[in-house]
């Protein structure tokens, strides 16, 4: 192509540094990387979802295993219920920025969807602990059922939702007040929740319970060994079954097992990359996680993390 | 009053019982055979002989209830153990169970052997992967002979002697 004048070549020259930088940034955006607590070697492994290769390992406290992922504020909150406190990573330098010490076990994290508080159940005092993103300490709690387990956050009424793993029940809260307490099957340990419903990982029952937060009815579906979490996705429920070393696929619009795929050993928890349609399991028995094809959940790739990955929680940041 | 108090405490405290801590005890260890992996799958996988093998166990009897399979194992030391089969892969070459009676320093005792080739057609590898953990379900403190360590030492025992055991019979054989 011959370019008649000056102006022409200048514009197409800066349409073109435009369009470069325009693809460059736009994946510069894409944050990738799924944040990994090794309960056996206190470590944290960061795994970047496009290269599927662990880029750094960090030295945590003693038995690392729930976390939260503030996506907006780029932080990782961790929980050693070894060494009772919180390692806060800087996920942009993924460097510790601060350890906020607890005194008491911290289960699983969860956030606020403004991100200004993180929840962490407290497994031996059956507390939530309520801690400002902002001052980095403490400053409130709420009183729960036994052996608080897994915690999360429905932004579309404002409930805080935990499973009491030996009441055998969840517990939603509205600002501090509980408003309801629902059986579940037995040993409740992971949950999830989306629009009007929340879900329920029951260990000892091979089963999960779904509750309509709406009228509080509730449904329950058997699935695999030992489930210990679940999320959801469009129509389909996933759970990791620990004991049968598989994942449980659930099609929600006829509340049934369609079918189970294999996993590494002991899978224990999952999250989602929304942007690259991806799925993670960590595999506690094989010290590693095993990352998946959305579309047709086909295995990607397995990779190898530290000793006892476990990543109880969001542990993708988006 | 105090008394009352004291009752209950433990009355709270017993209420809890199931819990235990947060922490599974992980022990995996692997041996190396000088049979075939077929010949060394062939033992392992053979839920009712773990007394051919493990130098603990002096016999095995197996009851079905219903559609799941147990094994009663009368131990060296004149205890019982009772273990459920959990499932077997032949392409993995993986048999899993739990031990779901007996008195042990742990719970919630889950396990799996894993059996691959070695580095030839005379060689295999034993993998065995215990997930338990300790029997205090409550606050710390945790009393003597209940905590993490005690658990961790006897499973770990419990896989050494059989790795060992297994090593040595499928080598005499």
């Amino acid at each position: 192509m011959i370019i008649q004048n000056k102006k022409t070549a200048l514009t197409i020259l800066i349409s073109l540094l435009i369009l470069l930088s325009y693809v460059y940034y736009s994946h510069q955006k894409i944050n990738s990387k799924a944040y990994i607590t090794n309960q056996g070697d206190n470590t944290v492994s960061v795994v970047d979802l496009n290269s599927l290769k662990v880029v750094k390992t960090i030295s945590v406290g003693t038995a690392p295993l729930g976390i939260t992922i503030l996506n907006k504020k780029n932080l990782a909150f961790i929980g050693n219920v070894g060494t009772d406190d919180i390692t806060v990573i800087d996920t942009n330098t993924d460097q510790i920025i601060k350890t906020i010490k607890l005194n008491t076990a911290p289960l699983s994290l969860t956030s606020s969807p403004d991100e200004s508080k993180v929840y962490i159940t407290d497994w031996f005092k059956n507390n939530i602990l309520i801690i400002s993103v902002e001052e980095m300490k403490v400053i409130n709690s709420i009183k729960v059922g036994k052996t608080p387990s897994g915690v999360t956050f429905n932004e579309e009424y404002s409930y805080l939702i935990v499973t009491n793993r030996d009441s055998n029940s969840v517990e939603v809260f509205k600002d501090k007040k509980l408003i309801k307490r629902i059986g579940t099957g037995k040993h409740p340990f992971g949950v999830h929740t989306d629009g009007k419903y929340a879900y329920t990982a029951n260990v000892y029952d091979d089963s999960i319970t779904i509750i309509n937060l709406e009228n509080w009815t509730t449904k329950t579906i058997s699935v695999g060994a030992h489930p210990y979490n679940i999320l959801t996705h469009q129509n389909l429920g996933l759970v990791t079954n620990t004991i049968d070393d598989s994942l449980s696929v659930i099609d929600l619009n006829i509340s049934k097992e369609i079918k189970k795929i294999k996993t590494g050993e002991t899978p224990e928890n999952l999250d989602i990359h929304r942007k690259l349609n991806i799925l993670v399991v960590t595999n506690w028995g094989s010290d590693s996680i095993s990352v998946y094809d959305l579309k047709n959940l086909e295995l990607i790739k397995e990779i190898k993390t530290g000793a006892q990955s476990r990543s109880f929680g969001d542990f993708i940041l988006q | 009053m105090r008394k009352f108090i004291l009752a209950l405490i433990t009355l709270m405290f017993s209420m809890s019982i199931f819990a235990h801590g947060p922490t599974p005890q992980k022990v995996q260890e692997s041996v190396t055979v000088n049979v075939s992996v077929e010949k060394a799958w062939a033992l392992v996988k053979d839920f009712s002989v773990i007394d051919k093998w493990h130098p603990a166990v002096k016999n095995t009897k197996i009851e079905k209830r219903g559609e799941d399979t147990y094994r009663i194992l009368t131990l060296e030391s004149g205890g019982m153990l009772e273990e459920k089969f959990r499932s077997i892969d032949d392409d993995l070459k993986k048999i899993k169970w739990e031990i779901t009676k007996g008195k042990v320093p742990f719970s919630d005792f889950n396990a799996y052997i894993i059996v691959s080739k070695g580095a030839n057609a005379n060689e295999s590898i034993i993998q065995w992967t215990a997930r338990f953990y300790r029997t205090y379900k409550l606050n710390p403190p945790i009393p003597e002979g209940e905590d993490d360590a005690t658990a961790k030492a006897a499973g770990q025992d419990i896989v050494d002697n059989g790795l060992a055991g297994l090593k040595k019979t499928l080598e005499s054989k």
